[in-house]
């Protein structure tokens, strides 16, 4: 009872404070059937900072990130965006889900850019951009046009705005998809694996948008393979082996002295 | 032999009863229309249950499917016209009756439904799940993401095998003379019972039926060919 109103205090306090953290996650566990693929991870992200998630394949940096907009459901734990819970509220140790309405209003302040693109094939690239700001934030089409010109520009693909997206390059339509995101103005960018799927003389163009992102001062989450982008770009990078965060710090200490064996073995690794 | 080839090509006799015959297939088109649209609207109901995450809605769809797939258009439109009134009529005491057009419409529309269910949910399964959850990720809703990204892409993947379902449906119209619809078949074995000329008349039903189908499957071609040249589908 009395943790109960501290509970709801502190709550309060993190609600109203100007430094409560963009992203909070508190005790984030997820499973798959029987295999953990996160366990009990807790972790905050500071608005205006850079963390790139590194790790080997399969040690839950995607999965991870999938759950902060609740494309996957965590098994256990609770998320909070600038103090407000996510997808399910915890009280007194009971979790309950939110309804889809709900949880559809959170993403809004979370853009995603995924590895596949995944733009719509069936809308220009134009179309494609100003689709979420027109259905989902009601904006009349002219607006929500000046808007997706604003983002399109801001990738460097004015001239392809009535082109349909099998007609670009990968890296072309990862940009489309990166401005896609931008223009539903969140507060976070999620980059999951972005430049994984592009031949290698494409990446540099989409590294080039996100190195402007984050000098822009956007809040940026990246899962990434590009070690020199995590090691320049990044404020703080995480470690994940096994679903945890195995070590953390800022990309000095990651790439110049990490603390955990296996960590420093991850690093000589992909550095080589 | 000759002769009798000469004959079933003179099709002026065709032409001669064009007005009767053009009533007939007046039928046979209102009929093919209703059908296609009945077997459409529940093949959108049943191809959804399909994927359904209940278990006995998703196996009730695939029985539904699978029954009126493998039961054919004929058995389907005797047991619609003569069985279905008695056991309505017993169930509900009080008279059910069926016009053979109706029952034509009703038989013919859930017979195609089961294939157009699959066709439906093949169609739906080709939207990469990616696309879906793009669009969940940027807070649309589902209602949303059904018709402004899943519908849109589904339905032109599903087009070229709904048009060989609808150009069947077509051809299965000709099959509702068997109860008495007054349809071109009924119309043409009719004429012939008075002019006693089966060749030119049936082989001119043919033709009439290969050359209205040739023509509508080629309009449609131009129209989704758009969409190719610009990789929507």
């Amino acid at each position: 009872m009395g943790d109960g109103i501290i509970n709801a205090y502190s709550d309060m306090e993190n609600r109203m404070t100007a430094t409560a953290p963009t992203i909070r996650v508190r005790n984030l566990s997820k499973s798959f059937g029987a295999a953990e693929v996160l366990k009990d991870i807790s972790v905050d992200f500071q608005e205006g900072t850079v963390t790139s998630l590194l790790g080997a394949s399969g040690s839950g940096k995607s999965t991870f990130l999938r759950c902060l907009n609740y494309l996957e459901i965590p098994s256990a734990g609770e998320i909070l965006i600038e103090g407000v819970p996510i997808g399910a509220t915890v009280c007194n140790g009971t979790r309950k889900l939110h309804s889809p309405s709900e949880v559809a209003r959170m993403r809004m302040k979370l853009g995603m850019v995924f590895q596949s693109f995944n733009l719509w094939p069936h809308m220009t690239v134009l179309g494609n951009v100003i689709e979420a700001p027109m259905r989902v934030l009601g904006l009349p089409r002219k607006e929500a046009v000046e808007i997706g010109r604003q983002f399109l520009a801001k990738v460097n693909l004015t001239d392809k705005e009535s082109a349909y997206p099998a007609r670009l390059s990968g890296g072309q339509q990862q940009r489309v998809a990166i401005a896609r995101a931008l223009a539903m103005q969140p507060k976070v960018m999620l980059f999951d694996e972005a430049t994984s799927a592009l031949d290698p003389e494409l990446t540099g163009e989409v590294l080039e948008v996100m190195r402007g992102l984050a000098a822009e001062g956007t809040t940026m989450i990246v899962v990434t393979h590009e070690m020199r982008f995590a090691r320049e770009v990044s404020d703080r990078v995480l470690f994940l082996h096994g679903g945890a965060i195995e070590e953390e710090g800022p990309p000095e200490q990651i790439f110049g002295s990490p603390k955990s064996e296996r960590c420093r073995r991850f690093v000589s690794t992909v550095m080589n | 032999m000759l002769d009798r080839l000469k004959d079933s090509l003179d099709l002026s006799v065709f032409w001669e009863y064009r007005v009767i015959l053009l009533s007939g297939f007046g039928q046979n088109l209102s009929i093919f229309l209703l059908a296609g649209i009945l077997a459409t609207a529940i093949a959108f109901l049943i191809g959804a249950a399909r994927l359904n995450r209940n278990w006995f809605i998703r196996t009730g769809a695939l029985g539904y499917s699978e029954f009126f797939r493998n039961t054919p258009e004929y058995v389907l439109l005797v047991w619609v016209y003569y069985i279905m009134p008695i056991l309505l009529t017993n169930l509900l005491k009080t008279r059910f009756d069926l016009s053979p057009y109706a029952a034509a419409v009703l038989a013919l529309g859930v017979a195609y439904s089961g294939f157009m269910a699959e066709t439906v949910r093949a169609g739906l399964l080709s939207v990469p799940k990616g696309h879906v959850e793009a669009a969940l990720a940027l807070g649309m809703s589902r209602r949303a993401i059904l018709f402004r990204i899943v519908m849109p892409q589904a339905v032109r993947r599903m087009l070229p095998e709904a048009l060989n379902q609808y150009v069947s449906l077509f051809k299965a119209t000709s099959i509702v003379s068997l109860i008495a619809v007054e349809d071109i078949m009924y119309r043409v074995s009719m004429v012939n019972v008075d002019q006693m000329r089966p060749l030119p008349l049936y082989t001119g039903a043919a033709l009439f039926y290969c050359l209205i189908i040739i023509t509508a499957s080629q309009i449609i071609q131009r129209l989704t060919n758009g969409w190719r040249v610009r990789g929507w589908a």
